[in-house]
This record gives structure tokens, sequence and C-alpha cells, in this order.
């Protein structure tokens, strides 16, 4: 029987290794914008924009936490962790994370994210639209401190700024 | 009023050419052009939007200026298009900014990406300062093993580290320490337990000097109050010829000081076992020899008398034959406590084996030395021993003469000794 939902797992990516033995396991930034802004073209015509937006937060959520339980290491202290992950975004291509302001005791962030998966290089449209790297960044978060966090993004390449900027705080 | 192309072009020239000879001033690039008094048309739409390009140029101009002067904080608007590259770069720094506090605070993980010249420099300092957090952990789990305790004073004497094993040995911990000059805690008293005078200790001195010393034979106060025998070594620490402080190594030298002591017991005993006669406790032959020539020598220099009786048991082989071997060691024994209890403690009394004792009388020349023998015969005919026969004893007394040895002197005691037996045993006959 075929389920009306479906459950994101790792293993779904598949093994690329095999896929694609030829073109190996990237692709261009074009074709990921293409895919990801098409979405948002169909989607806010059918649910409208503040819905399309909840929906890439969400998305971006399980995401971040995906790539936490398969990427990074979780046992590592904060400090250490956070190297880990702005290491881990450069080779993967994802964006140059780096971080402005840190309160270690409460868990209060100001990140940046430089050359933008999302929306580097993109016009200024007057808005920020990295709403799925909110969600990923939360979902990162919450998977490493177990406690659900709340990712707005203040500055975006699309507001006229050169860099993403992020306020990241626990709910 | 600006008709025409020309007369608008002739006002932004002299704008212009103004601007690049004398630089933007304190009021920035003013737009010449009143925009209200521009008819409507292509000149009043060009010049609105030159106006705005001159605003954002003077935004951009001091928000530049804030982020030179230090300002992260400063703001600018967010559709101005010339500031777009300023802003990476305060995003940029607002992160070194983070980063050297991270690196400040300990964070080694810290690593500049895509900032050219400056990552490369950046996590080369990152990796030197691992290398150096390597080192110090690599020196800490030296120190933390170490068996000796390690103080590091600074240049006043004032405790900047101590590793575990000092705080073990002496008791003071390391944070209750820290800061105050150790030595008059720890070197406050000497080996007898009297206050050390302060100034003139050598540890204070090496201090005060930066001068490298050892001691083997130091004392430290524990914070219990015992004194801790204890051999340091002290050596400076010097940056740049200029001195920072001294490491103090120690270690606790207290089992080795009872070995020591029970060394000097056994040799004092071996000393002794070599220069006693074991049956009867007084000094043996080689013993004896040894202090008469002691006798000998001061006797030449300070020509004083000495005098060397001899005695021997009367028929002593008869007490053995007849009482066996224990009585005749009994008898001995007895004999020699009578002769021992009755001479001078300056004297030297000594088996010179079997039956014969020697008696050395310094200061006692022949006549007095004769009439010592005759005392101790007497006592001896006096004496009631463990067998039921008198035991008496014959004498030989010679005097010390110039040139005289040992040998001479004993030899010339043991011939009158004979004359003794010979003329009816019992008596005392001079040399």
């Amino acid at each position: 029987m075929v389920k009306d939902s479906y459950d994101f797992s790792w293993e779904d990516l598949g093994n690329l290794e095999i896929g694609r033995p030829n073109l190996g396991n990237e692709t261009s930034v074009a074709v990921y914008r293409l895919m990801q802004f098409t979405f948002k073209d169909v989607l806010s015509k059918e649910l409208g924009k503040e819905k399309t937006s909840q929906l890439f937060i969400q998305a971006g959520l399980v995401a971040g936490r995906e790539f936490c339980r398969n990427i990074l290491n979780t046992s590592l202290p904060l400090n250490e962790f956070i190297a880990e992950l702005t290491q881990k975004l450069v080779d993967l291509k994802v964006g140059i994370l780096r971080v402005e302001k840190a309160e270690m005791d409460n868990l209060k962030f100001v990140l940046t994210v430089s050359e933008d998966l999302d929306c580097s290089g993109l016009p200024v449209l007057g808005e920020t639209v990295c709403n799925y790297d909110e969600g990923f960044i939360s979902g990162i978060f919450k998977e490493y401190t177990g406690k659900d966090f709340l990712t707005k993004e203040v500055d975006c390449w699309a507001t006229g700024d050169r860099t993403c900027r992020f306020d990241v705080k626990p709910v | 009023m600006v008709s025409n192309s020309e007369s608008l072009y002739k006002i932004l020239s002299d704008c212009l050419s103004q601007v690049q000879a004398t630089g933007i001033g304190p009021d920035g690039l003013v737009f010449p052009v009143d925009c209200a008094d521009v008819p409507e048309g292509e000149h009043k739409i060009f010049c609105q939007n030159l106006e705005q390009i001159f605003f954002m140029l003077n935004e951009s101009y001091r928000y530049a200026q804030s982020l030179a002067g230090g300002e992260l904080n400063a703001e600018v608007s967010r559709n101005n298009i010339f500031a777009m590259p300023l802003k990476a770069l305060q995003a940029s720094l607002k992160h070194l900014t983070w980063q050297t506090r991270q690196v400040a605070a300990g964070d080694l993980s810290q690593k500049v990406s895509f900032l050219g010249d400056f990552s490369l420099s950046f996590n080369l300092m990152i990796e030197s300062l691992r290398e150096k957090d390597a080192l110090e952990q690599r020196l800490k789990t030296i120190t933390d093993t170490l068996g000796e305790g390690i103080y590091l004073v600074d240049p006043h004497g004032c405790l900047v580290f101590a590793n575990p094993e000092a705080e073990h040995l002496l008791g003071y911990r390391e944070e209750e320490m820290r800061g105050k000059q150790i030595f008059n805690t720890i070197h406050s008293r000497q080996e007898d337990g009297t206050i050390h005078p302060h100034v003139d200790t050598r540890f204070a001195s090496a201090i005060r000097h930066g001068h490298a010393y050892q001691d083997d034979n130091c004392v430290f106060s524990c914070q219990s109050g015992r004194l801790m025998p204890v051999s340091v070594t002290c050596r400076p620490v010097l940056f740049d010829d200029t001195l920072q402080g001294l490491v103090i190594a120690f270690r606790d030298i207290t089992e080795q000081k009872k070995y020591q002591q029970s060394l000097l017991t056994i040799n004092e005993l071996l000393e002794k076992q070599a220069s006693i006669d074991s049956l009867t406790g007084i000094y043996n032959r080689m013993k004896f020899l040894k202090l008469l020539t002691v006798e000998i020598t001061k006797a030449q220099r300070y020509k004083s008398p000495l005098t060397v009786i001899m005695l021997d048991v009367d028929n002593f082989k008869n007490v053995n034959d007849d009482f066996g071997h224990h009585s005749g060691d009994l008898v001995l024994r007895a004999l020699a406590k009578v002769i021992g209890n009755s001479i001078r403690t300056s004297d030297i009394f000594a088996r010179w084996g079997g039956e014969e004792f020697l008696v050395v009388t310094p200061n006692i020349d022949l006549n007095q030395g004769l009439q010592v023998a005759e005392k101790l015969r007497e006592q001896l005919s006096e004496t009631t021993f463990a067998i039921p026969r008198p035991v008496t004893a014959s004498f030989g007394v010679s005097q010390y003469r110039e040139g005289d040895s040992d040998t001479s002197m004993i030899h010339r005691a043991d011939e009158a000794l004979y004359r003794a037996k010979k003329n009816g045993r019992n008596r005392v006959e001079p040399e």
C-alpha cells in the first residue's frame, strides 16, 4: 500500500558512486536554484508566499537534522562543532559560515553565510529569501543541543547585503 | 536655474573639478543642482538619479570612514549599491573579531578561509599556538608525573606554578600559595627547627640574584609543621637575558637520610666488632696497637711519660683443665671487669691474646706504673672468682723511651712479665 506522505531517509539520497560513475556527485548551483525557485513558483501560486516560506523552513529543519546526524560529529564541544560545521559547509560548497557573535551560555548566535547556495548573486528583491537556510540552521542546532531553535534571516543578498545574516536563538 | 543640457553639464563639471581638486570635505559630495528648480522632463529625471547617486557615494564614504575607524556596527542603506562590498568586509571583520576573542579564550579550532594572505597568516598563527599548546600539554604531563616537586617562582619569589608532587610532598595547595612568597613559608626553619635568618639563606639569595644552586642537605617546612629533608636544585629562567623567575626542583630524602643513618649505625657496629674482644668486651689486639701508636705520638710530641703494663693469668691452663673452658672464660671476663673498674678512664685496656692483657697508662712514669700494676695485682688476688681456687696474675711494666715503637714497648713489658713468672708469679717486675 502506498503511503499518503513521505518520510525522508538519508539512504534515499542514493549511492552516487554507483549511480553517477561518470558525472560524479556534484552539479551546478544554477540547477540547484532552478529546482528551488521553480518549487517556490508553483507552491506560492498554490499556497501563497507565506505558506510557501513556512514549508521551506520545515524542509530546511529536516535537512539540518539529517545533515547533523549523518555528516557532523555531535560529540564535539560547541566550539569544535561549529568549526567542523563551517569546514563541512565549505567542503560541500554550501556557503562560507562565519560567527559574528556567540553567547555560549544562552546559546544565542549571529551567523553569516557568504557565497550562499540559495541567494548569493541574486538581484536585489527587497526581501530575505533564505527560508530553507533558516530551517537548515535551526535543524542543526536542535539536533546538536536537543532544544528547539528559531533562526531568522535579518540580512540577505536579496535585500542588498553581500552576506546573509541570521539571528539564532533557542525558542 | 538649469535650462538646458549645456548649463547642466557646466554645473556638474565645475562641481566634479572642485571635488577632484580639494577632495570630499566635511559636507561630503554636494549635488550642485536643486532638482526642484529643474523643469519636468528628461533633465529633471537625470538630476534626480544623479542626486541619488551622490547620496549613495556620500553614504558609502562615511560608512567606509566608520569601518576604517573600527566602528564595526556602522550601518548603511540596504539599497546602497556602492556599499555592498564594504558590507562583506564588515561581516568578515565582525567574524574575525569574534574569532580573535575565541582564540584568546583558548579556542584553537578557529580557521579563516577565503581572506587571502590574512587567512594564511591567521591560520599559521593558530597552527603555531596549537604547537605551543601541545608542547605545554607535554610539559604538563611531565611535571604532573615527575617524582620531584617543582615550583616556578617569579623574580620576587612569588609562586607562579606548583606541580602535583610539590603539593603532595609539602601539603600546600597551589591555588592557596599562588602569588605568595614561598621561601618564607617552605624555607623558614633550619634543620634543628630554629627560624632561618631570611636574608642569609642561599635559597633567598638565589632568587634575588637569579643564581643557580644545589643543596643536597636542605630542609623544607611542610604545611603540617613537619620538617622534611630535601635535595633541592634551583635554576634561573631567563628570557632575553632578563630574569623571569626560578625553577625549584626538590625531592624528599627522608628515606635516603634513614638509609644513611642505618649505614652509619652498621659501620659503627662493624667498627666496634673489629675493635672489641668478643669474650671480655674490652679492646682487642688490633685496636690496642692503634691506640698505643697514638699515645706514643703524643708522648713524643709533649715529652710526657707513658707506661705499658702487661699481665698474664697465672697457671691459667690448669683452670681450663680442671674446671673447663667455660669456667676459664668466666675467669677472664671477671678479670677484665676488675681491671677495667680499677684503671682511669684515660687508660687503655685490651686483651692481647689468650690470658694476656695490656694496659697503657698515659702521663705515668715507670715507678708510678709499677704502683698501678701492684694495685691491680692486689685487687685480683683479693677477688673471688667463679672457681674454688684463687686467681692471680703476673705483671711486667715498661716505660716509653725516645725512639720506641709499639712493638718495642710491648716487647720490654713482655720480658718483664716473663721475669715475674720466672720469679714465682703473682708479682710485678719492671723492664
